[in-house]
């Protein structure tokens, strides 16, 4: 089957911040639904005009069970606008990019809107697995005696609440916590506290910079906060202008508290945000007189263990570069997510050292990114893993970076929880 | 026997009776054809009431069941006699539709008001269906009259005293879920069930009664209680109407008084209130009102050839406090609109405008805390124009000057639709000459909005030479959509409602100079029925504002409106009003009164002149009336009507003397031209020399309402 031509209109993104601080207040799908307005606001394309809208999202909001059609509505689409959810844990936003490209590939759709939302900030507590048999056993009870008789089993215990997003930060089949994984890359592939310390610093000051030179003022659309909604976020609440590393060598290990390496302060923060990208057809251009921002060129999405799960990028790029006979060294820039310092280094090496490369089946060595082209303007570390949006949101970032640069291709990728890998290529096109 | 406006039909033993029955109005009255019809079917169910197990009445409308009494029959009434026999005829054949032996049900769908909630009343049981369009209620205080069709006798029994005071006096209406609430209504079901629900209701209602409301009844159900509750309920009206409202304290006397009657003569002195009230000059001046407002819900102006805009989305220049009003009225409206300022934090005070309009409606139960969201977050705040060709209606609300404003039109036209609408919420600018800015000035008009924009009712729309009449019609509806009240003005300084105002506040500082005492000044106003006094009302404008427009409209319109210089000399201190905490009043941080500024009171001349409070008034508002005149004589509008619409959606103009220009009429022209001559020579020739216009009025015997262009 032929494929045609994917095309990237707009791309803008929420600002960032860490869960519990300025975005606590924001549901998840008002993290999308006014991107996506937005986003036909700067188009002629009517609001009956979207095939599709397509939002990953991984902390499920109980009211909010499929977000996609949420946002489509509230974002003021047509009601027979198609929505729909995506998860894919930490790369649901890529995972609804991918599918925006594939439906447009495939001739099925021509436009597309799709992103990613998160609000960590408002993931539930859980009531333990005693605690809820013993709402089910009352609910079902007839009579009073009867409702007494299933209370009395109740022990205080019972309410110690399960944190969902710890839950959900564990792997359900190794067992390992997301850290745990960073730290095993970490001691398997020797790398050492202060390799993770530095990259995170970078990290930081990366974020700051672009921060003052006002780099992300273009992809960043200002949201609306505070309990009455008075008050207006257009910057990112993350990144730290006086982060030091030495200050970051202070920091306590966090998952393996004696031995590790792996800290808070060199790890992503859990994070609020979201993103969204216009997709088109050649014929929606046309139709709607759009300028492309940029191609899609393909994507890959691989599997490994989990325990290694830091690894997928390695893995993910691989099947990219290779589907796309492109190499690395043609990418202009490189996105890929920190979720750990530890993890992100660990990819580079297995990029460069063939011992690395072996042990995780890797036959091509594609060769050193160069720090000038990895995460130019910070990474997670910095801004944040809002993990239902940060797939689309490298997407995001990495397309307005290449447009200022009049660049050509760029690869963003990251690992995924559960032991996979995600990786897309998208060509500017603005020169 | 087949009836015209009411079908009738019997089936399995029920009979079916469906008002708005041949009917292409989209509200069904009680119009005398009606009444006559409902009549005669109410004494053949009399005579059937053997073979009948029940009578169901419903609408055969989708919006309207009863929408109350037509009140053109009340408009017509000449005599106290005429209104009570009227109301009288009413109750006898709502008492006999209460003395069937069968079973009855009202199934109410749609608006219900007036003498249809009384004959609901009159009804066993009232269901409603749960439309949000469905509303039961007895308005008629708000025409200055009492509910004569009984409704004052039977709601009490219905709902019980305290409720029924507490609606029939503010005349307010209820929905499905409150009226159930209140007992009103037995059940609420969906509109497509109503009628086969009813018959379950047959066996008539075992209203359980929960333990508080039983203890409720209790107390409420005795002699002495019912004293305490009428006392308040007097107390509270007092309170809210000033006492310059006769209707709710004639209800309070007849319902009062009836407490221990028997039906027949409790109807008979509501009849005769009715009667009473029907005729009186407030109640007249009330339908006045009403007629005006029902006018003005069409557009009757000049039409174009070409298609009417419609708008669906808002853009709005400019978050100030207009700015983030308007901004909010495009929200609350559905019309998701982009906002846009120079600075994040210029966004950030429209979005606290707009939040704490909305945030009110929260507290007040009328909105939810998620449509909160949901609106607020529809509101896009932006430093560029991106998205603006998706508006077609934008609204400029930057600062009032001119070349800024012509500056911020000629790039807006930039990025808007060739189709879209452009208006500017200048409050005193020439529109005109802004016209002048546009490249395609025949989309632009005035659209100025009174402060603040929740609050205020009335939107002045202002044309110039080259406006498209389809830009004028799509502004009028688009300004009743959104549930305010239009008025097409030409441009001209002060445009309608400032202009005629201006007196209102020049005469005052004229007053407060020559040594009247502020408050003798401010309580003659209130006592006319102002909802406020001349110096607390700059203090709300900003007495700075006051003064700028004050020039603009001097400028305009010569020596007859100079002002004093009181204003200057509170500016020149920096007290600004309200906005400043300090103005001819002090304000705590909540902007209410707190006392009256000494400071102030050290800067205007000591009061050392007593004058008569009928003078006081005459020194205000004679000059208002000669320059309404002038605004007639000038076409700014075209009636009287218009005049005083606007002047009491704009700025209060108490409603119950029916408008500026009605009241001149009662005063009658001769005598407003023989005090205003008095004053022209005792006070100022220019300030009070009465206009042309207005003497040609009384030299050919005519009113202003009789002034046709």
């Amino acid at each position: 089957m032929s494929l045609r031509p994917v095309y990237i209109v707009e791309a803008v993104r929420t600002p960032q911040a860490k869960a519990g601080m300025d975005l606590k207040d924001v549901a998840a799908p008002y993290l999308g639904a006014y991107l996506v307005r937005h986003i036909l606001d700067n188009t002629d394309i009517p609001n009956d005009g979207v095939d599709e809208v397509i939002f990953g999202n991984t902390g499920t909001p109980a009211k909010y069970p499929n977000i996609g059609r949420v946002i489509a509505l509230e974002a003021g689409l047509h009601k027979k606008t198609s929505g729909y959810s995506v998860h894919r844990n930490c790369a649901s936003g890529l995972e609804a990019v991918s599918q925006a490209y594939l439906k447009i590939a495939s001739g099925r759709s021509d436009v597309i809107v799709a992103g990613g939302v998160e609000s960590m900030s408002q993931m539930p507590l859980i009531y333990g697995k005693e605690m809820t048999e013993l709402f089910v056993k009352v609910m079902k009870a007839k009579s009073v005696g009867e409702k007494l008789k299933a209370l009395s089993a109740f022990r205080p215990p019972f309410l110690s609440p399960v944190v969902a997003i710890e839950q959900g930060l564990t792997d359900p089949f190794c067992g390992l916590n997301m850290g745990q994984t960073a730290e095993l890359l970490a001691r398997e592939l020797g790398i050492s506290r202060e390799e993770q310390d530095i990259y995170a610093n970078n990290s930081h000051h990366k974020a700051v910079a672009a921060m003052e030179a006002g780099r992300f003022n273009d992809e960043i659309v200002a949201l609306a906060i505070g309990g009455k909604l008075q008050k207006l976020l257009s910057t990112d609440v993350g990144p730290r202008a006086n982060s030091t590393v030495e200050g970051l060598a202070k920091m306590k290990p966090y998952f393996e508290k004696r031995s590790g390496t792996v800290t808070v302060g060199n790890s992503c923060p859990i994070t609020d945000g979201g993103s969204a990208l216009l997709f088109v057809s050649e014929e929606a251009l046309k139709k709607y007189n759009l300028t492309p921002v940029a191609r899609m060129v393909d994507y890959h999405f691989h599997g490994l263990e989990p325990e290694r799960m830091g690894m997928g990028p390695l893995h993910a790029m691989d099947g990219v570069l290779r589907r796309t006979d492109l190499t690395l060294d043609k990418m202009d820039l490189v996105e890929i997510n920190e979720a750990f310092a530890a993890q992100i280094i660990a990819v580079r090496k297995g990029l460069t050292d063939r011992s690395v490369a072996d042990k995780f089946g890797i036959e091509t060595l594609w060769g050193e990114i160069p720090d000038e082209k990895l995460n130019v303007n910070g990474g997670a570390i910095a801004l944040g893993h809002p993990v239902g949006s940060t797939g689309s949101r490298l997407v995001v970032t990495l397309l307005h970076e290449l447009k200022r640069r009049k660049a050509g291709y760029g690869i963003a990728s990251l690992c995924i929880g559960g032991g996979q890998g995600g990786a897309c290529i998208i060509e500017n096109l603005v020169k | 026997m087949a009836y015209k406006r009411i079908s009738f039909e019997v089936e399995n033993k029920i009979a079916y009776i469906g008002f708005g029955y041949n009917c292409d109005k989209s509200m069904t009255t009680l119009d005398e054809e009606t009444l006559g019809e409902l009549r005669d079917i109410i004494e053949e169910l009399h005579t059937k009431q053997k073979e009948l197990s029940g009578a169901i009445f419903f609408t055969h409308k989708d919006r309207c069941f009863i929408a109350g009494a037509d009140i053109n029959l009340i408009a017509a009434m000449k005599t106290e006699a005429d209104g009570a026999y009227g109301a009288e005829q009413g109750q006898s054949i709502f008492n006999r539709l209460e003395d069937l032996k069968i079973p009855t049900v009202a199934c109410i769908h749609g608006v219900c008001l007036g003498g249809g909630t009384e004959f609901s009343l009159a009804c066993k049981t009232i269901l409603m269906s749960d439309d949000k369009g469905t509303i039961m209620g007895l308005p008629e205080v708000k025409l200055g009259l009492i509910p004569g069709f009984g409704g004052t006798y039977r709601m009490p029994k219905k709902i019980g005293l305290p409720n029924a005071l507490d609606l029939i006096l503010s005349g307010k209406t209820v929905n499905a879920r409150k009226g159930k609430r209140l007992g009103l209504a037995a059940a609420v079901y969906p509109k497509e069930r109503l009628k086969a629900m009813a018959p379950e209701h047959f066996k008539g209602e075992e209203k359980k009664q929960s333990f508080s409301e039983s203890l409720g009844n209790l107390a409420a159900d005795n002699f002495l209680a019912k004293k305490i509750i009428f006392q308040k309920a007097r107390e509270g009206v007092l309170k809210m109407t000033k006492g310059f409202y006769q209707a709710p304290l004639k209800i309070l006397d007849v319902m009062e008084a009836g407490m221990m009657k028997g039906r027949t003569s409790y109807l008979a002195s509501e009849a005769e209130a009715f009667g009473e009230l029907c005729v009186s000059e407030q109640s007249k001046n009330l339908q006045h009102i009403f007629f005006m407002t029902e006018k003005v819900k069409k557009y009757s102006g000049k039409k174009g050839e070409g298609k009417v805009p419609r708008f669906e989305r808002g853009a709005c220049l400019g978050a100030g406090t207009m700015g983030g009003g308007i901004a909010w009225l495009m929200a609350s409206n559905n019309m998701a609109p982009i906002m846009k300022d120079l600075t994040p934090a210029a966004l950030e005070l429209g979005l606290k405008q707009s939040s704490s309009n909305f945030m009110g409606a929260v507290k007040r139960n009328k909105m939810t805390f998620e449509e909160f969201e949901k609106k607020q977050r529809s509101i896009a705040c932006q430093l560029d124009y991106r998205g603006f060709k998706k508006a077609d209606l934008l609204v400029e609300a930057v600062v009032e000057n001119m070349d800024i404003k012509k500056k911020v039109f000629a790039e807006a036209e930039n990025y808007v639709r060739e189709d879209a609408v452009l208006t500017s919420n200048t409050s005193s600018l020439s529109v005109q000459e802004m016209s002048t800015a546009l490249q395609r000035p025949e989309r632009f008009a005035g659209l100025h909005f009174f402060n603040p924009v929740h609050k205020m009712p009335l939107v002045e729309i202002i044309t110039h030479d080259k406006v498209a009449p389809e830009t004028v019609e799509a502004l009028y509806n688009w300004v009743l959509k959104a549930k305010k009240t239009p008025v097409v003005v030409k441009d001209g300084p002060g445009f309608l409602v400032n202009r005629i105002l201006m007196p209102y506040m020049n005469e005052a500082g004229f007053l407060l100079e020559e040594g009247v005492a502020m408050k003798d000044i401010e309580d003659a106003c209130l006592n006319f029925g102002m909802p406020m006094g001349p110096c607390r009302l700059l203090d709300e404008v900003g007495i700075d504002v006051g003064e700028k427009v004050a020039k603009i409209i001097y400028v305009g319109l010569g020596e007859r409106a100079k002002s004093s210089n009181v204003s200057h000399m509170l500016v020149e201190k920096g007290l600004l009003g309200r906005k400043t905490d300090k103005g001819f009043y002090l304000y705590d941080e909540k902007g209410k009164v707190t006392g009256v500024n000494d400071e102030a009171m050290a800067i205007l001349p000591k009061p050392t002149k007593k004058m008569s409070e009928t003078e006081i008034q005459m020194r205000i508002f004679l000059p208002m009336i000669n320059e309404a005149s002038t605004v007639l004589a000038d076409g700014i509008v075209t009636t009287a009507e218009e005049v005083d619409l606007g002047l009491i959606f704009g700025i209060g103009f108490p409603p119950f003397r029916g408008g500026l220009l009605r009241y001149a009429d009662t005063e009658g022209l001769d005598n407003l031209i023989a005090a205003l001559d008095k004053f022209a020579a005792s006070v100022d020739k220019d300030r009070y020399g009465a206009s042309e216009f207005m003497r040609k009025l009384a030299s050919e015997k005519k009113k202003f309402y009789e002034f046709n262009v």
